[in-house]
């Protein structure tokens, strides 16, 4: 592997080998160094509500059945049988209180213990040759949530996700917490495109210059009034913990008039009120400034933006969530989900998911442009020429490192981390100074589990693994035990 | 999440989505119309000529094939365990449209900054297996078919495929048959397409 010194610390100074984007060394230190470490989304908790409900997702090529089991609690096991590492489930979603292997009938507990061994005693002669007390299914190494948020880490000794998110939490909030309920999700829509995977993060944390120029055509059809240049130069990037996003600045008024200035009903204004501190309050009403993308590093993006979704002049707030999952250095998959708080109108939530639609995901009026331009570029990062080529990505700072607009006071600002108004690539720094992190830092290689001698993952409690229970599910086809 | 064993018949998915409370309710009765009953020939036509338009992006045309309360909807395919009841994502949808959404995309694409499409991609929508059927009222047909969408953009990347089956309601208009509602199944839970700045 060719020494990457030489780019990690040019991307430190804000200059970016071009090559990054489109780099098969890059992508191969990128899966060891910092997909295998960093916290990274799953799921949200409302897209498995019920016990027994799951959905299967993946980090990078690793398959994740992530479910609630049957005593509440959330799970996220690697998806590969014991016994000679067949696909457990095979589907996407779906209720089982079992899953069953198809290739030789071992059945496993939504919790991930086995429960069904066939021949045990004939094959293995049983305890004696196949330890099957104690045996589950792989979980994953870490799992945490924030707001319902689940995040996986494959790293044993990953920092609390407390401690990764940092003060990003209180820009999270805004999207995943208008009520004490919540959000729910939807989705998501999966569709792959020929870009690399940082660009879209990127964008979304913190370029508030392409959006005059990329967005023109949504302005000129009436969808989105705010992208006009000077319009989105007024607003204000923020960077706190691992996460960092923009927002417009809103027309004078209070906390109430500007909620409904983006298109919130009262009944839901009134709910954040009560779910968000006095600063996440202040942030809006005192400040002015409403939150519309952001990316938690390495790979979430999220998204708040308010379009007409009608031919009137009301406009119509929606949120989404998106991960950009690698497939390769110049391939991504992109999993864009709808969120909106559970506890908003029944009404509200059918025009936001229409809004939604209009702007994001792969139908996306915003994202179709958008990814036009990611293809591209990954494209023409892949030469020999786009190693020569130093990317300046240091816009809002002079060459002697004075910054071309202050800091945000506190009494400007309300927020935590570091804000600034005007068009800059703070926070594209930001996200790949922590890449560069990752990337100069081996992995050290994780232990490995033994199945069925004794020396496996520990037993998770004293309850035998007994013989195989009928499938409890009244909802939800027995049959996908089977998958 | 459903809780029925059959999956419902595509069209009936419009009843389901959160946006589809105007659309007509029409389903199909009986069996196929036989080749040369004349409905199923007029039905044959129109989905031949809308596809010229498609191909051409002559979509202020398009527009005018459709009717004011049409239903457009592509739900989002998810791969279940068979028996299971659904095989679309609960809630969600690539489109979900009514005529003022779908005349933005429309008025997007004639603007001069509607970068995805410009240069244009090269587009070709490969219909057939065509169905047509009757409904309780003799001014609507069911239109069922499938379409294979060869999208090339550029030099560099391979061309772009979107495999789907379509359901549409027909309704007799003054000048011709309208949509009033298209339901599409795309046959990829991951579509392999860089966006869908197209209409299937
Ligand atoms: S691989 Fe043999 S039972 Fe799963
Ligand atoms: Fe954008």
């Amino acid at each position: 592997m060719t020494d990457q010194t030489a780019v990690l610390r040019d991307v430190r100074r804000g200059m970016i080998p071009a090559h990054i984007y489109n780099d098969s060394e890059t992508f191969a230190l990128e899966k060891e160094r910092l997909f295998g470490r960093a916290w990274l989304f799953v799921a949200h908790e409302s897209e498995i509500p019920a016990p027994g409900d799951y959905v299967v997702r993946r980090v990078l090529e690793d398959s994740f059945i992530v479910t609630r089991d049957e005593s509440g609690e959330i799970r996220a096991h690697f998806n590969m049988c014991l016994h000679r590492g067949m696909q457990v489930c095979r589907a996407e979603m779906g209720n089982a209180s079992h899953f069953r292997c198809p290739y030789h009938g071992w059945s496993y507990r939504n919790d991930g213990r086995i429960v069904g061994l066939p021949f045990h005693q004939d094959a293995y002669g049983g305890e004696a040759g196949f330890r099957r007390k104690g045996q589950r299914l792989l979980p994953a190494p870490n799992l945490a949530t924030y707001n319902g948020m689940i995040f996986i880490s494959l790293d044993p000794d990953a920092p609390p996700l407390e401690d990764f998110l940092g003060d990003f939490r209180f820009y999270l909030d805004y999207y995943t917490r208008q009520s004490p309920s919540g959000i729910e999700l939807r989705g998501p829509q999966r569709w792959r495109i020929k870009a690399n995977w940082k660009i879209g993060a990127e964008n979304f944390a913190g370029d508030m210059y392409h959006t005059p120029q990329t967005h023109t055509s949504v302005v000129e059809i009436g969808l989105f009034r705010e992208p006009k240049a000077e319009k989105r130069k007024d607003g204000a990037t923020y960077w706190a913990g691992n996460g960092g996003g923009t927002t417009y600045k809103l027309p004078p008024g209070d906390l109430d008039e500007r909620l409904r200035y983006v298109g919130y009903p009262q009944e839901m204004i009134d709910r954040m009120k009560a779910a968000w501190s006095p600063q996440q309050s202040q942030v809006i009403g005192r400040d002015g400034f409403m939150i519309s993308a952001a990316s938690l590093f390495p790979n979430l993006s999220l998204v708040h933006n308010w379009p007409r979704v009608a031919d009137s002049e009301a406009v119509l707030p929606f949120i989404s969530i998106r991960q950009w999952q690698p497939i390769s250095e110049n391939e991504t998959e992109v999993l864009s989900w709808f969120a909106v708080d559970a506890e908003a109108p029944e009404e509200f939530k059918a025009l936001s998911y229409k809004a939604y639609l209009m702007c994001f995901g792969s139908t996306g009026m915003f994202e179709q442009d958008d990814v036009e331009n990611w293809v591209s570029l990954t494209n023409t990062a892949a030469g020999s020429m786009a190693r020569r080529l130093l990317l300046n990505s240091r816009m809002g700072l002079l060459e002697d490192g004075v910054q071309v607009s202050p800091t945000l006071t506190p009494d400007e600002f309300a927020g935590p981390g570091t804000a600034r108004t005007g068009y800059s690539e703070y926070n594209q720094r930001e996200l790949l100074n922590r890449w560069a992190d990752h990337l100069e830092r081996p992995q050290p290689r994780a232990a490995t589990v033994e199945v069925g001698t004794g020396h496996g993952p520990d037993s998770c409690d004293a309850e035998p693994a007994g013989t195989d229970t009928a499938p409890r599910r009244s909802e939800g086809d027995p049959k996908e035990t089977r998958s | 999440m459903s809780t029925d064993t059959t999956p419902p018949p595509i069209g009936g998915l419009s009843a389901r989505s959160p946006l589809g409370a105007g659309a007509s309710r029409l389903q199909r009765t009986g069996r196929t119309l036989p080749f040369g009953d004349r409905r199923h020939q007029e039905a044959h036509q129109w989905l031949t000529d809308e596809t010229y338009l498609l191909d051409a992006q002559r979509y202020e045309e398009w527009l005018t094939l459709l009717t004011e309360d049409i239903h457009y909807l592509m739900p989002v395919r998810v791969t279940t365990a068979l028996g299971s009841g659904y095989d679309t994502s609960p809630g969600m949808a690539h489109f979900d449209e009514d005529k003022y959404s779908l005349s933005r995309r429309v008025a997007r694409f004639l603007t001069e900054h509607a970068w995805t499409e410009d240069p244009p991609s090269r587009m070709r929508h490969h219909i057939g297996n065509v169905r047509t059927f009757a409904t309780a009222d003799p001014d609507h047909l069911i239109a069922e078919s499938s379409v294979l969408l060869f999208r090339s953009r550029g030099d560099v990347n391979e061309p772009a495929l979107v495999s789907a089956g379509r359901e549409d309601l027909l309704r007799r208009g003054p000048d011709g048959w309208l949509l009033a509602r298209r339901t599409i199944m795309a046959d990829e839970a991951v579509l392999r397409m860089q966006n869908l700045a197209v209409f299937l």
